[in-house]
C-alpha cells in the first residue's frame, strides 16, 4: 500500500492519507474514516464527471456504507454523513483502501 | 496454482412452470456430490460451498456444513471450503460455527478451509434482521471470537457488541492446529486488502482479469509482509478467484452448453444484489429464469448493468443469437468465451495468464444456470485430465515464489496452498 500511496500526486491529500495510515496502525479508526471520506469528497469535487450520468450512481453507491455514507445536496454537492463515531479495524481498512485506490486510479 | 470448484447450487425454475419439479432440489444436491467425487479423482483439490438464504433459483445452498459433511465422505483428498460461512451472529451463533467447523475438520481428517463473510443481499440481511452498515463489524467480531473458541481451553467468553456468552469450553476442537486456514469473501478490492492485513486468504468473488489479479497479488503480499495484524493464531496467505468453466472439444460446443448458464449466473446475481430488483423480490412468486430468457437484451441489466454483466465473465452482450455483423460477431464470440468457456487449449491459455500473475487458487463455477449434470461432469473430467496436470506439476515453482514473498514473516502460517 505504500507504493499506492506514493501514486497520489496531490501533496495535501497524500499527506492526509499517510496520516490515516498511521492512525490505522495506532488504532484511531474514526480518524481514518474521516480522513478517507474527506479525501474522497475532494476527489468528487475535482472530478465532476464522476457525478454525471450513470457514473454518479456508481460513485455514490460504491463508497462503503459502514457507518458513513454520502448524500448529494440540492445544489449537487456531496457531503459525508456519519451514522456513528465508532469504527473497528476492518471498517477503517475498507475506507482507507477505497480512498487510496480511488485517488490513485483517478490520478489525483 | 491450484484448482477448485465453487457451488451455489443454482436451480432455475422451469421456464413454463410456477415452481420446480418435486425432485429437483433432491437431484441437484445428489448430482453435486457426484460431481465432487469425480473432481476429487481428476486433480481438483478444493471445493468451496456458499451459504445463502432465500435466494431462490440463484442459490439453494443454505446449509453448506451439511453438504460438505456429505462431501467429506465422498471425497478423499479434496479440501472442503466454506465459501463462505455467514458470520453475523443473527445468521449463526459463533459458538455453533466453531463447533461445526471443528466437527467437519475431524470427520474429514483435517481438510476444512474456514471461509468467512457477511452477506450482502437485501433478501438475506432483511430476512435475518442484519443491518447493512453493521455487518462488517459483526463479521470481524464474530470471526475473532470464533477463532478463540477453536483454540482456547476454555474459551474465556465475551460481552461484545453483537453477542455475549460466558466462559465455556467449546468442543470439539479442530484437527488442524491452531485452526483451519482462514479466508474471507472479497467481492471488492478493499476486502482483499482487509484479508491481507488480517492474515486471511482472499476469496475473490469478482471474476478479476489476469491483469487485475496480478496487481492484487502484489498489493496483497506486500501488506501481508508489512502490515499484518492476524485475526487468528496463524495466517493463511492466499488469493483465490472465480471463473466460469465450460470445457468441451470445440468452442462451439463449450459455448452452446455453457454460455447460458454463465449468463444466468450473472443475471441472477445482479438481480439479487441490485437494490432496485433484489429488494423487491416476491418470495415464492417469481420465475427469474423465465424473466432472464424472455427479457429483451437491452432491458436485462438495469442501472448497474455493466458491473453485474462483467461478473459472468463476458463483457459484450448476452444475446442468444450471433450478430450478423462480422466485427460485432467477433466481439460476441470473444465475450461468450470469457472466463474459461472453450476448448482445453483455450482454457489452458486463459489459466496460464492467471498462473503468470501468481494467483494461488482458481475456483471454477461449473454448475450454474440450467446446465445439465452430464455436461458439468464432462467439463470437470475434460479439464481435470487434459488441463490441470501440467499446472499441478508446476505448482512447486509457485510455492517457491510464495516462500520468497513470505520471507521474513515471523507469524505462524497454516495454509494448504
Amino acid at each position: 500500500m505504500a507504493a499506492k500511496l506514493k501514486q497520489i500526486k496531490d501533496d495535501a491529500l497524500r499527506e492526509s492519507l499517510t496520516q490515516a495510515q498511521a492512525s490505522l496502525r495506532s488504532g484511531d479508526y474514526p480518524d481514518v474514516v474521516h480522513r478517507c471520506a474527506d479525501a474522497y469528497l475532494e476527489l468528487l469535487s475535482r472530478k465532476p464527471e464522476m457525478l454525471e450520468g450513470p457514473e454518479a450512481l456508481r460513485s455514490i453507491l460504491f463508497f462503503p456504507r459502514l457507518g458513513a455514507h454520502l448524500v448529494q445536496e440540492a445544489d449537487g454537492s456531496m457531503t459525508a454523513v456519519f451514522d456513528r463515531e465508532e469504527f473497528i479495524f476492518s471498517e477503517a481498512i475498507t475506507y482507507f483502501e477505497f480512498a487510496v485506490d480511488s485517488l490513485a486510479k483517478h490520478e489525483l | 496454482m491450484k484448482f477448485g470448484l465453487f457451488y451455489e447450487h443454482q436451480l432455475p425454475k422451469p421456464r413454463d412452470g410456477e415452481q420446480w419439479d418435486e425432485d429437483a432440489e433432491h437431484q441437484l444436491l445428489k448430482n453435486a456430490l457426484d460431481q465432487l467425487e469425480l473432481a476429487d479423482t481428476v486433480g481438483f483439490e478444493y471445493v468451496f460451498e456458499v451459504e445463502h438464504h432465500f435466494l431462490e433459483e440463484y442459490s439453494h445452498s443454505s446449509a453448506p456444513e451439511v453438504f460438505l459433511a456429505a462431501a467429506s465422505q465422498r471425497t478423499k483428498k479434496m479440501r472442503l471450503g466454506h465459501g463462505i460461512a455467514l458470520m453475523p451472529p443473527r445468521y449463526n451463533h459463533p459458538a455453533r460455527i466453531a463447533e461445526r467447523i471443528a466437527t467437519l475438520d475431524l470427520i474429514s481428517d483435517g481438510r476444512v478451509e474456514f471461509g468467512t463473510g457477511e452477506s450482502a443481499s437485501e433478501m438475506e440481511l432483511g430476512g435475518f434482521g442484519v443491518r447493512r452498515d453493521e455487518k462488517k463489524r459483526m463479521w470481524e467480531e464474530a470471526t475473532r471470537e470464533c477463532v478463540k473458541m477453536m483454540t482456547e481451553t476454555p474459551y474465556g467468553g465475551t460481552e461484545s457488541e453483537y453477542f455475549g456468552m460466558p466462559s465455556r469450553n467449546v468442543v470439539p476442537k479442530p484437527l488442524q492446529k491452531p485452526h483451519p486456514p482462514l479466508w474471507v469473501a472479497s467481492s471488492r478490492r478493499e476486502t482483499t486488502m482487509v484479508a491481507a492485513r488480517l492474515g486471511m486468504g482472499s476469496l475473490g468473488f469478482a471474476f478479476e482479469t489476469p491483469e487485475e489479479a496480478k496487481e492484487r497479488v502484489a498489493d496483497y503480499y506486500e501488506l501481508v509482509r508489512e502490515d499484518c495484524a492476524p485475526i487468528g493464531k496463524a495466517i493463511n496467505p492466499a488469493l483465490a478467484i472465480l471463473s466460469i468453466l465450460s470445457c468441451f472439444d470445440s468452442d462451439e460446443e463449450a459455448i452452446a452448453k455453457g454460455a447460458e448458464g454463465a449468463q444466468f449466473f450473472a443475471y441472477s446475481l445482479g438481480y439479487y444484489y441490485n437494490p432496485f430488483t433484489g429488494g423487491n423480490h416476491r418470495p415464492g412468486g417469481m420465475n427469474i429464469y423465465k424473466q432472464f430468457i424472455e427479457k429483451p437484451e437491452e432491458e436485462r441489466w438495469g442501472p448497474l448493468g455493466e458491473g453485474f454483466r462483467s461478473f459472468g465473465g463476458f463483457q459484450a452482450g448476452a444475446q442468444n443469437e450471433e450478430p450478423e455483423d462480422e466485427v460485432t460477431r467477433a466481439l460476441w464470440r470473444a465475450a461468450q468465451r470469457g472466463g474459461c468457456i472453450g476448448t482445453p487449449e483455450f482454457v489452458r491459455e486463459t489459466l496460464t495468464k492467471y498462473e503468470d500473475s501468481h494467483l494461488d487458487l482458481m475456483i471454477f463455477v461449473a454448475q450454474c444456470g440450467a446446465r445439465k449434470h452430464e455436461d458439468v461432469m464432462d467439463s470437470i473430467y475434460r479439464v481435470g485430465t487434459k488441463v490441470l496436470p501440467e499446472f499441478n506439476e508446476r505448482h512447486e515453482e509457485h510455492q517457491r515464489w510464495r516462500e520468497e514473498q513470505l520471507a521474513g514473516v515471523d507469524i505462524p502460517i497454516n495454509s494448504s496452498i
